[in-house]
């Protein structure tokens, strides 16, 4: 069975790279796009089963992300679990009222995050 | 000088005093144009319908005298500068007229007109600088505070880095690692967590002194996040052998809190307690109704350190007050903790203080407003002027195929609930505990079964086409009545809706206790049978219980 597909965005290399590392240790294909515009696109092509958003992007942030997401038709189902340093409490309900899955400020604790994402993905289709 | 005249209210009721104004000082500045009320009540009314630049003010008019004059005015128009025209000096009121806000105070016969109009001129100027330093004063308080907000995200950015790589190694992903090795890497990140608080501190420390910290209070069931608090905690507490108790009344209590904050206070008085505590010592938390005052919870933090010197207790909530005879000198933190926990506690409305005995320990508490459930419950059980005819209590337990924690739902589902329900016959109860893997919700519903089952359909629905059951979630919904008290005779509606909380407080409670808790938690906390709670409660006319 295929390995579910989970796309990066974010435009910190260094962090891309360890989440990219922890995903594929943990049996995901991963993807990845660096800032707003090259996130929808990447989400076209990559059909991911789930997207790791960063909110501080250039090119569009985050919130401008989600709300494009939600506007396609074939990409408003993906779940998007945000992982971002900014403060949490106010970003938080904008996020969740933006269609946000899950909400997390970095650093967050690994077992959290992949347990999000495990009960997140089994019960999307 | 521009086009558009300046306007000069003049309020002054002699006749005289008048013309000499109007007419003197329009020949001596043809930019100013004097407009006329003789009484106080009028001028208050031109100063509302159209702010003039400036008001020249005779303090003794038909409707007002004295102090009571000029204040009226500088309540009436705050940005308006305000010069007094009196028949007398009183030096004693006009350091007080000064000391309000008003520019100058000139005697009448003592000045001629061209000092007038100076005096005109120069307050316009002076109130333009004061309302431009005001401004600016506003602006740098948001520039720093976007300042400490950008240089947080920028600091926790390589934080994140460092968290990620150090956990990546230390969970083998990187390979295999020895036990030396795991041991520097856990070191590490210790540090990085703590750098981590550091920063959310340091924030919070800056919102404190720009009036900015937030709040969000809600109906929070207290022995949860006192529990929450102290399994972060166990871990600090277990490598220092010192042992962690939690101690909850046995009661619902229900505060009215920001659950999050509550759990900041609590880390920060219950790691203090670690530090000033020498190991095989303990640390004690506790939560229960407040004896002096039943309208608040209490929770202490007490350990059995070796005590605070009493020089020392009046300082310890200033900011960057740190004690140096704590046991581990070089854990000092940024020693902002204290007094951030008491403006957060400030914020609740709480009072937080300290009691301590040099040799055998210190303990702090802190109070919080009590939010008894059947204050909570009072608008929708009386909706309608008395109790409804029937009441549903609807049962959401929401829990995860695979065993997977869904706590990190919570928020989610309780909004998810919120819309299911009719704001003013139905009331979702605030989250009462988890059960280690599941969740359970509670409605109130002001209906009868069949309208409890139109509920438990509606919330069905919606959990099924929702992102929350795409997250994680399986449920169960169940409805059971309530029984509700057959009234006595003249018995007041606060003594029924009591009754009736009483009646749901131990069926969640009953609920609660069959539930299998693998958690392992020292805890002391049984639930009562309702009988108990009916004879515990007191005759009338004494306090009552917050909420059993």
């Amino acid at each position: 069975m295929d390995k579910p597909k989970i796309l990066i965005v974010d435009d910190d290399p260094i962090l891309r790279r360890g989440l990219n590392l922890r995903l594929r240790a943990n049996d995901y294909e991963t993807a990845y796009a660096i800032d707003g515009v090259s996130a929808i696109a990447a989400a076209q092509k990559e059909r991911p089963d789930l997207i790791i958003l960063d909110l501080g992007l250039p090119a569009g942030d985050g919130f401008s992300v989600m709300e494009r997401l939600q506007q396609n038709a074939n990409l408003a189902n993906i779940p998007v679990i945000v992982l971002t340093a900014w403060d949490s409490l106010p970003s938080r309900v904008r996020c969740l009222n933006a269609g946000a899955a899950v909400f997390f400020q970095k650093p967050v604790d690994s077992g959290k995050l992949l347990g999000a994402i495990r009960t997140t993905l089994l019960y999307s289709n | 000088m521009s086009g558009r005249p300046t306007q000069v209210l003049l309020i002054e009721d002699n006749p005289g005093d008048a013309d000499f104004v109007r007419l003197r000082l329009g020949e001596c500045n043809s930019d100013l144009q004097v407009t006329h009320a003789d009484r106080l009540a009028t001028g208050l009314a031109a100063l509302a319908l159209d702010p003039p630049a400036v008001v020249l003010l005779d303090l003794n008019l038909p409707d007002s005298r004295g102090a009571e004059t000029f204040r009226n005015v500088l309540n009436q128009a705050p940005g308006v500068p305000v010069v007094i025209l009196s028949a007398h000096y009183d030096e004693e009121l006009a350091a007080t007229a000064v000391h309000q806000g008003v520019q100058e105070y000139l005697v009448k016969g003592a000045f001629d007109v061209k000092q007038l109009e100076r005096a005109v001129r120069f307050a316009i100027e002076r109130q333009g600088l004061l309302t431009a330093l005001d401004m600016n004063r506003k602006q740098q308080l948001l520039y720093k505070d976007q300042f400490l907000s950008h240089v947080s995200h920028e600091l926790r950015t390589p934080l994140t880095c460092a968290h990620q790589f150090v956990t990546i190694v230390l969970d083998g992903i990187a390979g295999p690692i020895s036990p030396e090795q795991r041991d520097h890497l856990e070191t590490a990140l210790g540090s990085i967590n703590q750098v981590n608080t550091m920063i959310g501190s340091l924030l919070d420390c800056a919102r404190t002194e720009s009036g900015k910290m937030r709040i969000e209070p809600r109906c929070v069931v207290i022995g949860n996040v006192v529990q929450q608090a102290a399994a972060m905690m166990q871990a600090t507490a277990k490598a220092k052998q010192i042992s962690l108790e939690v101690s909850v009344d046995s009661r619902i209590l229900l505060a009215s809190a920001d659950p999050h904050r509550i759990l900041q206070i609590l880390m920060n008085l219950i790691d203090n307690a670690t530090k000033f505590t020498p190991p095989e010592g303990s640390v004690r938390v506790k939560a229960a109704p407040f004896e002096t005052d039943p309208a608040f919870i209490c929770i202490s933090v007490a350990d059995s350190g070796r005590g605070i010197r009493p020089e020392a207790k009046a300082l310890i909530f200033e900011r960057l007050y740190q004690d140096s005879q704590g046991i581990e000198s070089n854990r000092k933190g940024l020693g902002l903790g204290l007094n951030i926990v008491q403006e957060l506690v400030r914020l609740h409305g709480g009072r937080i203080w300290v009691e301590s005995q040099l040799g055998y320990g210190s303990t702090f508490s802190f109070t919080l407003p009590a939010l008894p459930l059947s204050r909570f419950l009072f608008p929708v059980l009386t909706d309608q002027g008395h109790l409804p005819n029937s009441l549903a209590l609807v049962r959401v337990e929401l829990s995860s195929r695979r065993g997977l924690s869904v706590g990190h739902l919570r928020e989610q589902c309780l909004e998810l609930l919120q819309s299911c329900i009719l704001p003013s016959k139905d009331l979702v109860l605030p989250p009462m505990g988890t059960s280690g893997q599941g969740e359970t919700f509670w409605i109130v519903a002001s209906t009868d079964q069949a309208g409890a089952n139109v509920l438990a359909r509606r919330v069905r629905e919606r959990f099924g086409r929702s992102e929350e059951a795409k997250a994680g979630a399986t449920f169960k919904v169940s409805v059971a009545a309530v029984q509700l008290p057959s009234p006595g005779i003249d018995e007041p509606l606060e003594s029924l809706v009591q009754e009736v909380a009483d009646v749901i407080s131990g069926m969640v409670l009953a609920d609660m206790g069959k539930k299998h808790r693998p958690d392992g938690e020292e805890k002391v906390c049984k639930p009562q049978l309702i009988s108990e709670l009916k004879r515990k409660r007191p005759k009338n006319g004494q306090t009552k219980n917050p909420d059993c």
